[in-house]
């Protein structure tokens, strides 16, 4: 029942995102949703919101973990640390969304037939 | 534990969730303010590009939850909420379901303890009962005589193992009084053949099925050797004298242990042997016949393959011994076999008790959706908020299981209530009353119920609601006039069902009761009021030869000079009662027949007051005298059945008649001289037929050695108790007094099971009538609410209020005759189920199918007009505001 919010997206993208993100430094949330917005160019249409269930997610599946600390503008924030079995599903998922990807695209690319 | 933990730190956890989104908002402001945006024009730009921040923060919130569960926990408090603010339809609801939830919770505690739980040995499903089929007279079913019971048990090749056993009433008198207490004789392979064994010592070894040395072995039930014994620890090896024989303790059954497996405790085992003592044992005569037969059988063979097996066997017995009556053989399971006939008649009440829920399921799902069309602004909104169908659906289930739930534990208060007055009901014989109680199974099965009667009345009713169109449910009051077309034909469904139903129960019910009331006004032949019987046991080591007759005349004579009796006197085979009759082939004089081809008669000894005792009548010639008693001349006197059986229209008196059982020292029968002939008297049952019997006089106790000894008091029986209880104590302290009851009891006992059927259908009934009058009240008091604006029209239109009201009434009687008319057509075929349960009347006695549509169709015209005159009373000013 739950609203479809990422339409853009597969399930599990965004996971997957963050846990890239993650890996290169940790991060808060809304670091985290500035971050992702920048890199993708704005050509994802993702509400900030979703980011918080997806977090949600990957805390209790013990992806990545949280702590509170302060930031740079001297909030008291959550700051995400990708742990290392997150470091090991990041690796999986890459690599399967590469072969879904390359799949794909063979499908797409204009045929020789 | 995880979840454990989770489940504890989960406030923490969404705190944190809730401070973090807030945070992550203000940042956003901050920022934009920073780049100079307006403070409140920045927050509502935060907002937009971060989402529903609800929703977010909901299913963040989500992740952590044991989904289903919450959902259902926050369902129900949301449905609790809207119970308990509409009272009159919760208590309605909650009555109705646990009437019939209560109703089938009690009956199941009947059942499972009667039929449904296994019995209480090894591998059950594997015993069968095996009966001898007389071939010419099913009066002579059942027992086997022990030379014909080794044949089967040595040819046949069906059973692991079968062992015979009979009960019977034994005298212990090394006690610090003399008990009389049920026996049983058995095979000794009888206990390892039910796969148990003693608590304490050893079980019967195979040569103890014959006589070795002078002492017999006996086991002792539990109770009998806690209660005669203190549990003493020694009891292995002490020998205990029971009648006149001397027996030698072996083991002692673990407590609860009971075989067979009836109505009537049984204390002790001892093994066929007992029966072989003496020059004329019963199991050493092929012609006695009184042993039950019990086997295993042997894995993976069916119970018709093992009838024909000893059907075979049979067959060739009944060639080989031409002089026995020629049989064939049945076999049923044990299960079956204790249930008995009890069990069609158990079947047939869950049935109805079922269907008295159905009952109840429609009455409160027709009130749901009466309740549903109120509510119908409620789920628009609710749906208009983002409550998808099946959110709104399973809001709705989860109040009908509530409801369920709540009428499901009222309903176990009930049969709490109703299960003691069920035993109190229960049939004589019925075997393991004593079991009947709300036990776990009970608990489980109503639980299961009431789950399967909430689904049932709420599913339809909720898809209902959901289906409900949006923009309709918002803008319409919730009285609208034409939407509730589909739910009014459903809730007329209901009521025609309902009415179908409850006119079948009616008519079983009616049946039951015309018949019950048939057998009480039988006529059973004798007087039974102001009448106390008791059994006394004369053992012939107390009282040897000619004393004992001397001694049972003198306690007849001090009881007759008691205060408050009328007379006394005694007989050998009272009718009705619990000993076993005495049944012997007769011939008359002139007429020699076969043995096999003689008719049975029933044989009955009686002291010479016995008629006037009773108030039988004598019909010709005379009753018998004190002479009688006493030899000379060889006497019988006859009932009317066998003076019309053997004399047909000829006069009796005088003619000489022989039944073949004789007393004492004589091994012939005598020819006896027929003297009298007396009405006829139900002996057996007050439903079954007279059989011919014959009466003997003669000291009853001759026979067995024991004798019912029957007290006709000027007031009431039972005030005589005590003195006669004391007389003879005083008289011999060691023979104790039995079956101490009057002829009232025999009588209202012999009709006990027609009476617990009756009662339990009639209960039914009238349940099921009363909510389905509710049931058809309701739908039509609600179709006159609903359609109050068009009556005030009509009114308005100038139309006479008694033709509203004989419109709303019309509707009513249209519901009945469609429901009675449905009714009628399965009730012809309901009333082959309860054939066999009717006494003195067909299955379509004409006056129970006249009163029952009458009787409803009455009820239908009173449930319909209370609603129409309100329906006249409609102020049409106040209908037509509304619009």
């Amino acid at each position: 029942m739950r609203k479809e919010t990422q339409r853009d997206l597969f399930p599990g993208a965004l996971e997957m995102m963050i846990l890239r993100t993650l890996k290169r430094q940790p991060l808060h949330g809304y670091a985290l949703a500035q971050h992702i917005k920048r890199m993708s160019d704005d050509l994802l249409q993702i509400e900030e919101g979703s980011l918080y269930p997806a977090l949600q997610r990957l805390l209790k599946d013990e992806l990545v973990k949280a702590e509170w600390g302060v930031s740079a503008t001297n909030r008291r924030v959550r700051i995400y640390k990708l742990t290392a079995a997150g470091a090991k599903r990041l690796e999986l998922e890459v690599s399967k969304f590469e072969r879904m990807l390359e799949g794909i695209t063979r499908v797409l690319a204009p045929g020789q037939s | 534990m995880n979840w454990m933990r989770r489940l504890l730190s989960r406030r923490k956890i969404y705190g944190e969730l809730s401070e973090e989104i807030r945070g992550h908002l203000e940042e956003k402001t901050a920022e934009l303010v920073a780049g100079g945006m307006p403070r409140e024009e920045a927050e509502v730009a935060a907002r937009r590009v971060f989402g529903n921040v609800t929703l977010a923060e909901e299913d963040g919130r989500d992740v952590w939850k044991w989904l289903s569960i919450e959902k259902f926990f926050m369902d129900a408090r949301y449905s609790l909420r809207m119970l308990r603010k509409n009272p009159g339809f919760t208590v309605a609801a909650v009555l109705t379901l646990a009437l019939g939830i209560g109703a089938n919770a009690a009956l199941f505690s009947v059942i499972d303890a009667v039929l449904l739980r296994p019995l209480p040995f090894r591998d059950p499903e594997r015993l069968v009962a095996v009966h001898a089929v007389d071939i010419k007279d099913a009066a002579y079913n059942g027992e086997i005589s022990y030379p014909a019971f080794l044949d089967w048990r040595s040819r046949s090749h069906s059973f692991e193992a079968m062992s015979v056993w009979w009960t019977t009433s034994v005298t212990y008198t090394g006690g610090t009084q003399a008990v009389s207490v049920r026996g049983v004789v058995v095979s000794a392979n009888l206990l390892s053949l039910l796969g148990v064994s003693p608590a304490l010592g050893r079980s019967f070894v195979e040569e103890e099925d014959q006589p070795r040395g002078e002492q017999l072995p006996v086991i002792l039930s539990y109770e009998f050797w806690q209660g005669q014994f203190g549990g003493d620890a020694n009891i292995l090896g002490r020998s205990l004298t029971l009648d006149d024989q001397k027996y030698v303790v072996v083991g002692v059954m673990p407590a609860r242990f009971q075989f067979p497996v009836q109505a009537n405790r049984v204390e002790l085992w001892t093994t066929i042997a007992r029966d072989m003592l003496g020059k004329s044992g019963m199991a050493t005569q092929r012609g006695v016949s009184y042993l039950q037969v019990i086997a295993r059988l042997k894995p993976g063979v069916s119970i018709p393959q093992a009838q024909s097996d000893v059907a075979l066997i049979q067959e060739q017995m009944n060639r080989q011994y031409p002089e026995d009556r020629p049989r064939s053989a049945a076999i049923n399971t044990e299960s079956e076999q204790i249930s008995g006939s009890m069990r069609p008649a158990l079947m047939i009440l869950l049935g109805a008790v079922g269907f008295v829920l159905l009952i109840a399921c429609a009455n409160v799902a027709s009130l749901l959706l009466a309740r549903a069309a109120g509510r119908q602004k409620e789920f628009a909104i609710r749906s208009a908020l983002g409550a998808s169908r099946g959110t709104i659906v399973r809001q709705l289930l989860t109040e009908s299981l509530l409801l369920a739930m709540i009428g499901g534990v009222l309903g176990l208060l009930l049969a709490h209530w109703a299960t003691s007055a069920l035993i109190a009901l229960a049939p004589e014989g019925l075997a393991r009353t004593s079991d009947i109680a709300l036990d776990l199974r009970v608990l489980g099965f109503t639980f299961l119920v009431a789950l399967v009667t909430g689904v049932l009345f709420g599913l339809v009713p909720a898809v209902q609601a959901s289906r409900c169109d949006l923009n309709r449910g918002l803008e319409d009051s919730g009285r609208g006039s034409s939407s509730g077309a589909g739910r009014s034909r459903l809730r007329n469904t209901l009521v025609v069902s309902q009415l179908a139903i409850a006119f079948v129960l009616l008519i079983g019910a009616g049946l039951l009761l015309r018949s019950f009331n048939r057998l009480q006004h039988v006529d059973p032949g004798f007087r039974a009021d102001h009448v106390l019987t008791f059994l006394l046991e004369v053992p012939s080591q107390h009282h040897p030869g000619a004393q004992r007759p001397a001694f049972v005349r003198e306690i007849l004579q001090t009881t007759r000079a008691l205060p408050g009796v009328k007379s006394a006197t005694a007989v050998f085979g009272l009718p009705l009662s619990e000993q076993q009759d005495v049944y012997t082939a007769a011939e008359a004089e002139g007429h020699p027949l076969p043995r096999s081809q003689r008719p049975r008669v029933g044989f009955r000894i009686i002291e010479s007051q016995y008629f006037s005792t009773m108030g039988i009548r004598v019909v010709e010639g005379r009753a018998f005298t004190p002479q009688d008693e006493l030899g000379g001349r060889s006497l019988a006197i006859v009932n009317e059945t066998l003076a019309r059986l053997m004399f047909k229209g000829e006069d009796p008196i005088g003619r000489r008649i022989k039944p073949s059982i004789s007393f004492g020292e004589s091994d012939d029968a005598p020819m006896r001289e027929i003297v009298g002939v007396v009405a006829d008297v139900k002996s057996g049952s007050i439903a079954g037929k007279t059989a011919p019997e014959i009466y003997v006089p003669q000291t009853p106790v001759d026979f067995i050695g024991e004798m019912t000894v029957v007290v006709r008091a000027m007031n009431d029986p039972n005030s005589l108790v005590p003195a006669v209880r004391s007389l003879v104590n005083s008289m011999d302290k060691d023979i104790p007094m039995r079956q101490v009851k009057t002829l009232d009891q025999y009588v209202s006992g012999s009709i006990s099971a027609p009476r617990f059927e009756a009662v339990l259908l009639g209960t039914f009934a009238g349940l099921a009538f009363v909510l389905t009058a509710v049931g058809l009240y309701g739908v039509i008091s609600y179709s006159v609410a609903q359609r109050t604006r068009e009556m005030g029209i009509r009114i308005a239109l100038g139309a006479p209020r008694g033709s509203i009201s004989r419109m709303v009434v019309r509707q009513g009687a249209l519901l009945a005759l469609v429901g009675g008319g449905v009714g009628l057509i399965a009730s012809v075929f309901a009333v082959q189920l309860i054939r066999g349960l009717l006494f003195g009347i067909g299955s379509t006695d004409p006056a129970t199918f006249i009163a029952v549509p009458l009787l409803l169709l009455m009820v239908a015209l009173l449930a319909s007009y209370v609603p129409a005159r309100r329906a006249t009373k409609v102020d049409p000013i106040v209908a037509l505001r509304y619009e």
